[in-house]
């Protein structure tokens, strides 16, 4: 009788786990169906053309640009060893960063703000004006700058009325004006990861550093800071990248002649039509970028493993 | 604690947040008002007020031409985005396996990708595929760039949502599909609302990828925008900017409606 139960107890648990295993089975052909269309389509129209940059940016032109079907070093070897464009990779660099630690500067306050603020109608109220501006079309933005500064914009038009200045400044077409567009266009990025991990930062931890009597300012350096690191790092990522790789807004208020490695991709692209020098110029690019956002990766992951003992 | 009392810190504190805020805002309110002045020259503030400029865009042929390819891309690329979107971000979810964080990192890396190298390697492909300057070709890098964001919202949703649901769904004799259909779906709804907004939005407002794959016959309106702020100084772009303006608060307010700001952003 007992052996009897044990057996159909065990025939039971066999066949339940058997069923068990097969409903996980169709659960994950299900789960994968659902993947496939998406692994395709970037398959198809990311993966691919990406495949075929490379390609391109290791052929040859002849004298009158035409891509050629032999293989070489030539486009990364003109790219490289250009002092024009290895000056333009720095000052990408240079550019791009500035707007980072421009925006990491501007986005604490806006971040403090937007956590903060006393009411939840004044918070909604920040996070319309933060993000309002990010779901407008960059170009919109960026033309907002061009009406500003202008010799005939906003700014010099209501200085000379003040009689401040006697003549129109120029604020235009220069690299200034591309760094303060580009830190208008990019704030939000930086903002939004910032306020999540100041939202996350426990009461408690401040007010115990303050009764161990901290004043707010060493509060906010040893307390509050150090946590909000991680949400700066994704934002300083976030940002580097777009202002790195970027061409509208400077295109459109720098002017086509600054450099700029997207604006140099651009031109020749559109204007010189060397295709296989643009797309090793674009992987170049690419590289850069990828490398200093896996730096920033790597960063944040040892300051959160730090932070987590 | 304490009292309130009024604190030098701050007073600093909210000052720069604010004036941050207003860095962020004015630009774009200045030139919003600007569109309702008549002047050729932008002036701030308006001396009189006109719609002069919305008349110009309206009984532009070309304007018109290029509001309708704007619009029909936004309601094409939002729905397919959004489905294909909703099924990778569930999938990505349930799913276990050995690469999911490449896969996860890969069908996000649109925003991250330089928008001029994307544009390029796009440009190049369609011209190879036969498929440059159509809508088409719009199409898919609208959706590339839209993909991200429709990922980020449903996920969050779908990581709010209770697994032990679905297990009791199938439990009681429902399949995948029906579990899917009855139970996950009308709970991720807003994620899903959320999404298909940033998408629309996104669609709408894309430059970087049209400027390179669009033909004269399929200018979008960011591209035309883009065409007439480099060649003239045009106030009828101030018209245009309110349009983008508009649709954009209307974005956020459904947003807000469905599933509240702070929780997607």
């Amino acid at each position: 009788m007992y052996t009897g139960t044990r057996k159909i107890y065990t025939l039971w648990k066999r066949a339940s786990r058997m069923k068990k295993t097969s409903t996980k089975k169709k659960n994950q052909l299900f789960h994968w169906l659902f993947l496939l269309p998406t692994l395709l389509f970037f398959g198809v129209f990311l993966v691919l053309p990406f495949a075929l940059l490379i390609k391109l940016s290791f052929q040859d032109v002849d004298a009158m640009l035409i891509t050629l079907n032999t293989y070489s070093l030539s486009q990364y070897i003109e790219v490289f060893s250009s002092p024009v464009y290895l000056g333009t990779i720095w000052s990408t660099i240079w550019v791009a960063a500035l707007t980072t630690v421009f925006c990491l500067l501007l986005a604490y306050p806006a971040a403090y703000l937007l956590v903060r603020a006393p009411s939840r109608k004044m918070r909604a109220l920040f996070y319309i004006l933060l993000v309002s501006p990010l779901l407008t079309s960059v170009v919109i933005r960026t033309f907002a700058w061009i009406v500003l500064l202008a010799q005939n914009g906003l700014i010099n038009d209501s200085l000379l009325k003040l009689n401040v200045i006697q003549e129109p400044l120029s604020m235009l077409w220069n690299m200034k004006a591309v760094i303060i567009a580009y830190v208008q266009v990019m704030l939000p990025f930086a903002v939004l990861p910032i306020a999540t991990s100041l939202s996350e930062t426990h009461v408690n931890l401040r007010n115990a550093s303050m009764i161990l009597g901290a004043n707010r300012i060493q509060t906010f350096l040893k307390v509050t800071l150090p946590l909000t690191i991680p949400g700066a790092i994704t934002g300083a990522i976030i940002v580097f990248s777009l202002a790195a790789g970027s061409y509208i807004t400077p295109l459109l208020v720098g002017g086509r002649m600054q450099p700029l490695l997207p604006l140099s991709i651009y031109q020749q692209v559109m204007q010189v039509f060397n295709l296989p020098l643009a797309a090793a110029m674009s992987i170049s690019l690419l590289v850069l970028v990828f490398i200093i956002v896996g730096l920033l990766g790597y960063i944040l992951k040892r300051w959160e493993a730090k932070m987590n003992g | 604690m304490g009292k309130k009392r009024f604190s030098l810190l701050d007073f600093i504190v909210w000052t720069s947040g604010i004036l941050v805020y207003l860095f962020m805002i004015l630009p774009v309110f200045v030139i919003a008002i600007s569109a309702f002045s008549p002047s050729e020259y932008p002036e701030f503030p308006p001396k009189a007020v006109s719609l002069k400029w919305f008349t110009a865009i309206f009984t532009n042929p070309q304007w018109m031409d290029s509001l309708w390819i704007s619009i029909l891309l936004l309601f094409i690329v939002t729905p397919i985005t959004v489905v294909m979107g909703t099924m990778a971000s569930y999938a990505l979810a349930r799913l276990e396996f050995k690469g999911k964080g490449l896969i996860q990192a890969f069908v996000l890396s649109p925003l991250m990708i330089p928008q001029i190298v994307l544009g390029i390697a796009l440009l190049y492909l369609f011209t190879t595929m036969g498929i440059i300057g159509t809508i088409t070709g719009l199409v898919i890098g609208h959706m590339l760039i839209s993909f991200p964001y429709v990922v980020r919202t449903v996920s969050v949703s779908v990581s709010n949502l209770d697994p032990r649901l679905e297990l009791a769904s199938m439990n009681l004799g429902a399949t995948p599909m029906q579990t899917f259909f009855k139970v996950t779906l009308p709970l991720i709804k807003p994620g899903i609302i959320a999404g298909a907004v940033f998408a629309a939005v996104t669609s709408f407002g894309e430059i970087s990828i049209s400027l390179f794959v669009s033909s004269p016959s399929t200018i979008t309106v960011p591209v035309r925008t883009f065409g007439y702020i480099e060649q003239t100084f045009d106030p009828s772009i101030n018209a245009i900017s309110v349009i983008f303006i508009v649709f954009s608060v209307v974005a956020l307010l459904i947003i807000e409606k469905t599933v509240g700001l702070s929780k997607v952003m």
